[in-house]
């Protein structure tokens, strides 16, 4: 190999960006095809810069578009070899034809999103809705709430993408600034840790083995397309999640570092849960605590694994609980939020369905202090004691103006 | 495999030109291939006819004019000579009579239905008005 | 690097082995799969081929058939030439890396895609590529119109064609706007090679595609491909109409090496005029009629002077 290694400290400083391009770096990415955008460039600076100073050896393709950069990815993933690229809000909408191609013609390649809303209004700060704009497309969704996460699952998300059974390409999620370019302490894996926690990429249909030419990306009609569509679905549904396990238990095995599909906190006796995604998760888990300590039995749900939705986990995690907030950070564009739909979906056909409301919170990068989680767990315990749902159903928090609730 | 389920077909919709390891595939007629049976060689559009180039040998010089132009890969030509036409494969465009230059021409569109042992016996005389 | 496959004539070339395949469901008469044939049988080396959405594309892989035997993808309507950028830089990356599983081998990265595929949706995806300098080469398969969804205009279609959103009417001729000019456009990319051919001149055709697979850097080829069912003329005819577009000099072949060198490749011994060619044709069938008249003069001019401007540029060297 003529590229060096790099020796890092057990613990290093990092912002979420560099500890993403850290694991492109170990992981030893073949092609990185992308194009600039706040705020995950630092992501693909971060590779090209590994590159220029010899430290992983690759094709780093700087193209003129999302669209042209997720295109040469599916190019070089089709060719056969290890491929990662980033994006966060338009340059992801830009990129959404071509996140279905990739799907549908099972190419695994890794794609960071850092978390950012969509114009109009123009902002460049972080919400959810590139991640819900990715929700039908066919990948894989890992969300990380902090710097340590978007460098750990980038490794579990190339193990998992890659592995021959899957073959379907995997973002890693993390929420643009707040996690992007907050520096914490990341623990790390030296590079040959990192890397063959991966392994060598194993090729499959690949287009540069001559002896065994292939076609990708026929047309089907109302002939095939269904049955198609159908094999995607079915193994999204029943391959990913059992891989996706295994990777966190070997992960855990190797680092000590344990994930879950959906990460539970305080949640064995909690009478009260807010459920959301992203940074929001850390700054809920404190005000639980702060809640536990004034007697509300409070509990977080954090979704990991956004996409396949972890129907039966959530529902496990959720068993007992009394009353939820879904945290949408989103705007719902007309309905009650993705999330809070999706969790209404899970718990319906339980015995006990828990009392469920909708937040729609932190837009265009709008903090969700403590204070507003205070205020909504007390909202939830007050929705326990009556035994109903006391609030209107989607609430709005930290808008100016007057109070926005519907249903 | 026209009736295959979801689950019976490659991940991704992706076809294989070949069945097993394919070699030197440019230096290889199609008679030396192993196609596979996703490989449109496999599959007929006769159907599309509504005439059909018939080949006279006798008047041929093996220009490859037809050979060439064909848009559908139905002039079998081995060794420089032209052989016949790939019945399966054609279509029945009539490039290859346009361009045909002997005279008579070595090939002619007929009618599909046309009994090629009759026509060929049939076939025109030299014609002294063309050049 | 491989050798150059040896084809000093015709029966040369008829020993070539397709590595395209019949029983597409192209139209009869399509001069696209006469291209494609003359690029692919212009080597004997490894292919990874991309196509754009058109023609070419939902004709040759509609599931459960392919009609290519070396390997292809189609993405999109607008990348099929960034698809074959990323599938050469894996090709670097693996090379580098010692992990081509057949490192002895020279494969040739080819796109192809129609006038609309490139001259418009697919326009800054190709303008990327060639700013890049990936080792491939672009192949348009120009029947100035979007043939493969029933005839729409493109910025290739020339003035005065009928197409469906250009129509000819009571009140108008059909398209307004002349052809761009993507041969210069191309070349002003600094690309080393640039060349209009047509499969009619096939022994020019093929000497341009072999120095476009020779060369180092991205390779454009603009490919003149009659349209039976747009251009309205008879399947038969497919041959004769590329012989008019050459000879008539509406389609003049001429090369452009390193963005300046032009050279003009063919010189027809009869130039036909440009009438004969539009008059062969159901798009320009309104411009016979008495008040469109003067715009066949018009043709005409515009085929002198961008004849004139070619040869001086050629003699100019620059």
């Amino acid at each position: 190999m003529a590229f060096d290694k790099m020796e890092l400290r057990d613990i290093e400083v990092w912002d979420g960006n560099f500890a993403a391009a850290q694991a492109l770096r170990q992981a030893q990415v073949d092609v990185v095809a992308a194009y600039p955008i706040t705020p995950s460039t630092p992501i693909v600076e971060g590779y090209a810069k590994f590159l220029a100073d010899g430290y992983v050896e690759g094709e780093f393709v700087m193209v003129e578009s999302e669209h042209a950069a997720m295109s040469g990815c599916i190019g070089a993933a089709a060719a056969g070899g290890r491929v990662a690229t980033a994006t966060s809000s338009q340059g992801f909408a830009l990129m959404v034809e071509t996140l279905y191609q990739a799907s549908g013609m099972r190419l695994p390649i890794v794609l960071n999103v850092v978390n950012r809303a969509l114009a109009a209004p123009l902002n460049v700060n972080g919400d959810h809705s590139d991640m819900y704009l990715g929700r039908d497309s066919g990948w894989i969704q890992f969300d990380s709430y902090s710097p340590q996460e978007a460098y750990d699952l980038n490794f579990i998300a190339f193990k998992v993408s890659e592995d021959h059974d899957v073959r379907l390409p995997a973002m890693v999620h993390q929420d643009g600034f707040m996690t992007s370019h907050t520096a914490q302490g990341v623990k790390t894996m030296d590079d040959d840790t990192a890397y063959n926690f991966i392994g060598d990429y194993k090729p499959m249909n690949d287009m540069l083995d001559f002896d065994h030419p292939v076609t990708y990306g026929v047309q089907t009609e109302e002939d095939w397309h269904f049955e198609h569509k159908a094999r995607q679905h079915n193994d999204l549904m029943t391959k990913v999640f059992p891989k996706i396990q295994t990777a966190f238990d070997d992960f855990e095995k190797l680092t000590g570092r344990k994930y879950n599909i959906v990460e539970s906190y305080d949640m064995d006796d909690a009478d009260v849960t807010v459920l959301c995604m992203g940074t929001s998760v850390e700054t809920a888990r404190e005000v639980a605590k702060e809640m536990r300590a004034k007697g509300i039995k409070a509990g977080v749900v954090g979704i990991r694994v956004f996409r396949p939705f972890p129907f039966e986990q959530i529902k496990e995690a959720l068993k007992g609980v009394k009353a939820i907030a879904v945290l949408d950070r989103s705007a719902p564009g007309g309905t009650p939020g993705a999330m809070f739909n999706e969790i209404a979906g899970a718990l319906y056909n339980t015995d006990d369905r828990a009392l469920l409301s909708g937040y729609i919170y932190g837009l265009g990068g709008r903090d969700l202090t403590k204070a507003h989680l205070v205020d909504l767990y007390t909202e939830l315990q007050a929705n326990v004691d009556a035994g109903k749902v006391t609030t209107p159903l989607q609430q709005f928090i930290g808008v100016r103006g007057p109070k926005l609730a519907f249903l | 495999m026209q009736n295959n389920g979801w689950d019976e077909f490659e991940i991704g919709a992706m076809l294989r030109s070949f069945d097993g390891v394919a070699k030197d595939i440019p230096l290889k007629q199609p008679e030396d291939r192993n196609y596979s049976s996703s490989n449109s060689f496999t599959a007929s559009v006769a159907d599309w006819r509504i005439e059909k180039p018939l080949f006279n040998k006798d008047y041929c010089i093996d220009c490859q004019f037809c050979w060439i132009y064909c848009p559908d890969m139905s002039i079998i030509a081995r060794d420089k000579k032209m052989v016949g036409v790939d019945m399966d494969h054609c279509k029945g465009c009539g490039i290859c009579v346009e361009v045909c230059p002997t005279n008579p021409k070595s090939l002619l569109m007929f009618p599909e239905q046309a009994d090629e042992e009759a026509e060929l016996a049939g076939w025109p005389e030299k014609d002294k008005e063309e050049k | 690097m491989s050798e150059i496959k040896k084809i000093k004539n015709l029966k040369d070339f008829s020993t070539s082995a397709d590595r395209f395949e019949g029983a597409n469901l192209l139209c009869p008469g399509c001069a696209h799969s006469i291209i494609v044939r003359e690029v692919l049988n212009a080597t004997n080396d490894d292919l990874i081929l991309s196509a754009s959405t058109g023609c070419l594309e939902v004709c040759t892989a509609v599931y459960p058939y392919t009609s290519w035997d070396a390997s292809w993808i189609h993405i999109g309507f607008e990348n099929g030439s960034t698809a074959v950028a990323g599938a050469e830089a894996m090709h670097k990356a693996l090379g580098n890396k010692g992990r081509l599983k057949q490192p002895d081998r020279n494969p040739k990265f080819i796109s192809f895609a129609g006038d609309g595929a490139s001259y418009d949706i697919g326009f800054q995806w190709i303008s990327g590529c060639f700013e890049r300098g990936h080792n491939m080469m672009h192949v348009v398969l120009d029947n100035e119109v979007y043939a493969n969804t029933g005839g729409q205009r493109s910025s290739s279609t020339p003035i005065g064609s009928s197409a469906t959103t250009s129509p000819a009417g009571r009140v108008s001729y059909g398209e307004k706007k002349n052809k761009k000019d993507m041969m210069a456009i191309m070349a002003a990319h600094g690309s080393p090679y640039v060349a209009q051919v047509s499969p009619n001149k096939w022994k020019n055709m093929v000497k341009a595609i072999q120095h476009g697979m020779e060369v180092e850097g991205p390779v454009f080829i603009n490919a003149v491909s009659a349209c039976t069912t747009e251009w309205k003329f008879a399947p038969e005819d497919t041959m004769a109409l590329q012989d008019l577009a050459t000879d008539s000099l509406v389609f003049p072949l001429y090369e452009i090496i390193d963005g300046t060198e032009l050279n003009i490749t063919y010189r027809p011994k009869n130039v036909v005029p440009v009438e004969e060619y539009l008059a062969a044709q159901g798009r320009f069938k309104h411009l016979f009629k008495d008040e469109y008249k003067y715009l066949i003069k018009e043709w005409q001019e515009r085929v002198d002077a961008k004849w004139d401007y070619l040869q001086k540029r050629e003699e100019a060297r620059v």
